[in-house]
């Protein structure tokens, strides 16, 4: 379903030009006919004004196509005070579109599911977000206060979306019943895929304030933060050492593991462990710390604990041009991902393999969806803590500010394939029922910016 | 008169002299590419009758067991069902190359295949109902040539698609391929069952009154094999390239060892000659990957190579063959092209290396009698000699794509072996670490009970 991005007319719920036939039935109760009040608020109430044509405006701007390099290129860190200014005026032009975009795709929902009370929060959180950038959406940012005021902003705002997964999922659980399975995925796989570019944009703008010259404390000596950081560009570390990653996510797994289970399963890095790539670490961390808790739950409860999870590093040769013909690129769509500073950047696969019994026949070809329509009312996270169908590891959850109440909804391998794929990676799984499992992370390796 | 419209204008010729002749113009128009066969016009009305019919799939476990109780009964009943199942098959693969782009079937290897196709369609669908064992023989020695003849389909049809690249989409040939090459299997399967039957029943030790007339003791079904086991078939698959590698490579190339791991007991119902083409293809890959990649970027090998492991996985009703090297991953410009027939950037060398498979088609008699090259790949004990067949060709097509030297790369070894794979309802993937190796997992159905795959699961057209 493509989710035109176009004002809402008031209208009757009957109609959804978008989706002609909708294979699911309609709860009876829904009015046939509109009521007197539906034309005064096309949208569920909300705690802030934003005249729906402002929002309507932003969201008919199309989406441009974003590269790594335009993030950085008002200058690598620290950033003088101009320098910091650019950046910022940057980021404002991007954010309030992005944004737009999202509540029209909300808005497109059916009414009763932005009713519900997670949904709605969700959507209340987004109007929110616009409705505090707006006021610089008509000014640039010249002056310092003005800076530091905006970045703020996005603390606040990259701050107060930080549980919008987890919400999410569970108002999508509580609307089962209200819209399609395969709705959902499209939304969700969407809206979350749009999110991680946001999120980059925001968090970027907010790492370079950070470390800008204006910020730094002129008095001290060379922080030592700007030496460790060196390879640093904001969010990403053009250094990233992937076997780093791993071995520390692989303590904090494992270490949940012997708290609960009394086991600590291990694990061997061959291949070229000192390969070193550029990459967003805590898209890494997330990922990592997904794939490897399912391995290592596998192989606790499959009962050989003392093999080790076997993981492979491996290292793309550098060479030069054909592979950006080789590359299948995604098809166009108004939502293009944030492109890295280099298409041919050679970039590394990992491959995780564990002797945990492989994933049974009925439940590989779901293991890509968001997993909501597989648990019951009483699996809810949070309604009854410590019941018996959550296991530990469900109750952690890796790093990226995704929180810990993501538990236990089966959004680890969906949401860590979009953090892979949204750079031009990916996440293959082959399942060997009876032995284990082999899954392969391809990252496309970001590059270094030129100059 | 008619106007010249061609460029070379028109020639008159006098065809006869006879007084009411007219002369007639001839358009001489003389094009880029020589045709060289122009298929002769036949009327399509039969045709269009064989294509009407439906073809009936048929699974391993009937296979096993309509051969397992063999009497004459049977055995006619069998032949019966191969008079008409070949020329049904046969009849929609020809209406397939027909509504090919005239450009296409005119290419001369494909030309050539269509031309065996007909002439088998025709020669197998006059033969008459079968109703005595003499009837039996006269048919299985028509089998047996055609099978012989068309030996040389893959290379040729291979060859074919190759030049004709710029002719049709790669999709849409790729799926032609597939669907032809499916259907050629299928052919020979039912075909080399029928007659491994009949030998079976010919043969002195069968006594069909006999009340242990069901062949228990035999682990041969025709050409079903019961009990393949997946490590002793791969290392037997192992040692003949192992061999092969060696005279191609020289005695000096250290190559890689074999590791294998797993539930090495597994045995399953397959067609012996299609598990060692595919296991055969597999291991030749990652083998001319170890020694290519050591070559190019030395990596201090010199004594030992990494070793290929291979782990054999059994699930109630899969066995999974993993086979994993460390030949340094399929370049990125060679992989949007792996299973296809019509590959990208290598195509001229892959056309080249082609034209060297026909002729060792054609002298498999020599390789068979050859004692450096381990050909017969059957356990010798087995009283079935297979190399009795005279040319029937049963695995004789395969055997010589099994024993050329391994750097002849023809480009086809992956996308033929997905196509025996799938066709018994398994699969074949691959995952390439860039810059360390390949894994491919081959997966079998276990209980032989799902039917041929003669559509791809796409496209649901009746076969």
């Amino acid at each position: 379903m493509k989710l035109i991005s176009r004002p809402l007319r008031p209208c009757d719920w009957t109609i959804l030009p978008q989706c002609p036939s909708r294979p699911f039935s309609r709860p009876a109760s829904f009015a046939r006919h509109p009521s007197p009040s539906a034309h005064k608020w096309s949208h569920p109430p909300s705690s802030t004004t934003i005249a729906d044509d402002e929002v309507a405006n932003l969201a008919s701007q199309p989406l441009h196509a974003l590269s790594l390099a335009d993030l950085v290129k008002h200058g690598r860190p620290p950033l003088c005070t101009e320098a910091l200014f650019s950046s910022a005026n940057f980021t404002l032009s991007l954010l309030p579109i992005r944004l737009a975009h999202r509540i029209q795709a909300l808005r497109n929902l059916p009414f009763i599911v932005v009713s519900n009370p997670n949904i709605s929060k969700i959507y209340n959180n987004y109007l929110h977000s616009l409705s505090t950038l707006l006021p610089y959406n008509t000014k640039t940012i010249t002056t310092l206060e003005d800076e530091i005021r905006f970045t703020a902003v996005l603390a606040d705002l990259v701050e107060t979306h930080s549980h919008t997964i987890p919400t999410l999922a569970r108002g999508f659980l509580e609307c089962r019943k209200y819209i399609n399975p395969i709705e959902v995925t499209r939304f969700l796989d969407e809206h979350l895929r749009a999110r991680i570019g946001t999120r980059l944009i925001a968090e970027q703008h907010i790492a370079l304030h950070i470390s800008s010259q204006p910020h730094q404390d002129p008095k001290s000596t060379p922080h030592p933060v700007d030496v460790d950081n060196s390879s640093y560009i904001g969010v990403i570390d053009t250094a990233l050492q992937p076997a780093a990653i791993i071995n520390s996510c692989g303590n904090f797994v494992s270490e949940i593991c012997e708290l609960k289970y009394g086991v600590r399963p291990t694990w061997i890095i061959d291949g070229e462990p000192a390969t070193t790539f550029a990459f967003v670490p805590v898209h890494l961390e997330y990922i990592i710390t997904e794939l490897l808790k399912n391995a290592f739950r596998a192989t606790v409860e499959s009962g050989r604990s003392h093999e080790p999870v076997v993981i492979t590093i491996a290292a793309e040769p550098e060479s030069a041009a054909d592979i950006e013909k080789a590359l299948p690129r995604a098809e166009p769509t108004d939502n293009p991902p944030i492109k890295p500073f280099e298409e041919s950047a050679p970039g590394v696969t990992i491959r995780i393999r564990d002797r945990g019994g492989g994933i049974s026949p009925e439940v590989l070809p779901n293991i890509w969806s968001y997993s909501f329509t597989t648990f019951s009312e009483d699996d809810l996270p949070g309604q009854a803590p410590g019941s018996g169908s959550m296991d530990a590891l469900n109750a952690i959850s890796g790093a990226g500010g995704e929180g810990s109440s993501i538990a236990g909804l089966g959004y680890g391998l969906p949401l860590g394939r979009a953090y892979a794929e949204y750079f031009g990676g990916g996440i293959a799984v082959q399942s060997l029922y009876g032995w284990g499992c082999d899954v392969y992370l391809r990252l496309k390796g970001l590059g270094r910016p030129k100059g | 008169m008619l106007q010249s419209c061609s460029q070379n204008g028109a020639k008159t010729l006098r065809l006869t002299m006879g007084a009411r002749c007219r002369p007639i113009q001839l358009y001489y128009c003389v094009q880029a590419r020589q045709v060289h066969n122009t298929p002769p016009w036949r009327p399509a009305t039969t045709l269009d009758e064989w294509v009407g019919k439906e073809a009936r799939p048929i699974s391993l476990r009937q296979l096993m067991v309509f051969g397992r109780s063999l009497t004459e009964a049977r055995l006619i009943s069998s032949a019966n069902y191969v008079r008409t199942e070949l020329p049904t098959r046969l009849a929609h693969r020809i209406r397939d190359m027909q509504t090919l782009p005239y450009v296409v079937v005119t290419n001369p290897h494909i030309s050539q295949v269509y031309e065996l196709y007909y002439k088998a369609f025709e020669s197998l669908r006059k033969v008459r109902e079968i109703k005595t064992l003499e009837d039996n023989e006269k048919f299985c020695k028509k089998i047996s040539q055609t099978l012989q003849e068309h030996l040389t389909v893959i290379p040729k049809l291979s060859m074919g698609v190759i030049e004709c690249w710029d002719l049709m989409k790669p999709e849409d040939m790729d799926k032609f391929m597939n669907t032809i090459l499916r259907s050629r299997i299928s052919r020979r399967v039912i075909a080399e069952q029928h007659l491994a039957l009949t030998e079976t029943f010919n043969s002195p030790w069968h006594f069909p009154d006999s009340p242990n007339a069901s062949n228990t003791g035999t682990e041969f079904v025709g050409e079903v094999f019961l009990k393949c086991n997946a490590g002793e078939v791969v290392n037997r698959c192992y040692n003949t390239i192992l061999s092969l590698s060696s005279a191609t490579y020289g005695a000096t190339t250290p190559l890689p060892a074999l590791k294998l791991s797993g539930h090495l007991d597994a045995t399953f119902p397959y067609i012996l000659s299609h598990l060692e083409y595919i296991i055969g293809e597999l291991l030749r890959n990652s083998i001319q990957a170890v020694v290519e990649r050591q070559k190019s970027s030395p990596r201090g090998w010199e004594e030992t190579p990494p070793a290929i492991e291979v782990t054999v996985c059994e699930a109630p009703q899969h066995v999974i063959i993993r086979v994993s090297d460390q030949g340094g991953g399929i370049p990125h410009d060679t992989l949007q092209y792996l299973w296809s027939f019509s590959k990208g950037p290598r195509s001229s060398q892959r056309l080249e290396n082609l034209t060297q498979v026909p002729k060792m088609a054609a002298t498999l008699q020599e390789l068979r009698v050859s004692s450096d090259i381990p050909t017969s790949l059957h356990p010798p004990s087995e009283p079935h000699e297979k190399s009795e067949h005279s040319g029937a060709g049963h695995d004789s097509s395969l055997s010589s794509l099994s024993s050329r030297p391994p750097n002849l790369r023809l480009g086809m070894g992956l996308p033929l072996s997905r196509v025996y794979a799938e066709y018994w309802a398994g699969s074949l993937e691959l995952h390439s670490l860039e810059g360390y190796g390949v894994d491919a997992f081959l997966q079998i159905s276990k209980l032989g009970n799902k039917n041929e795959q003669l559509t791809m699961r796409a496209s649901m057209d009746a076969v």
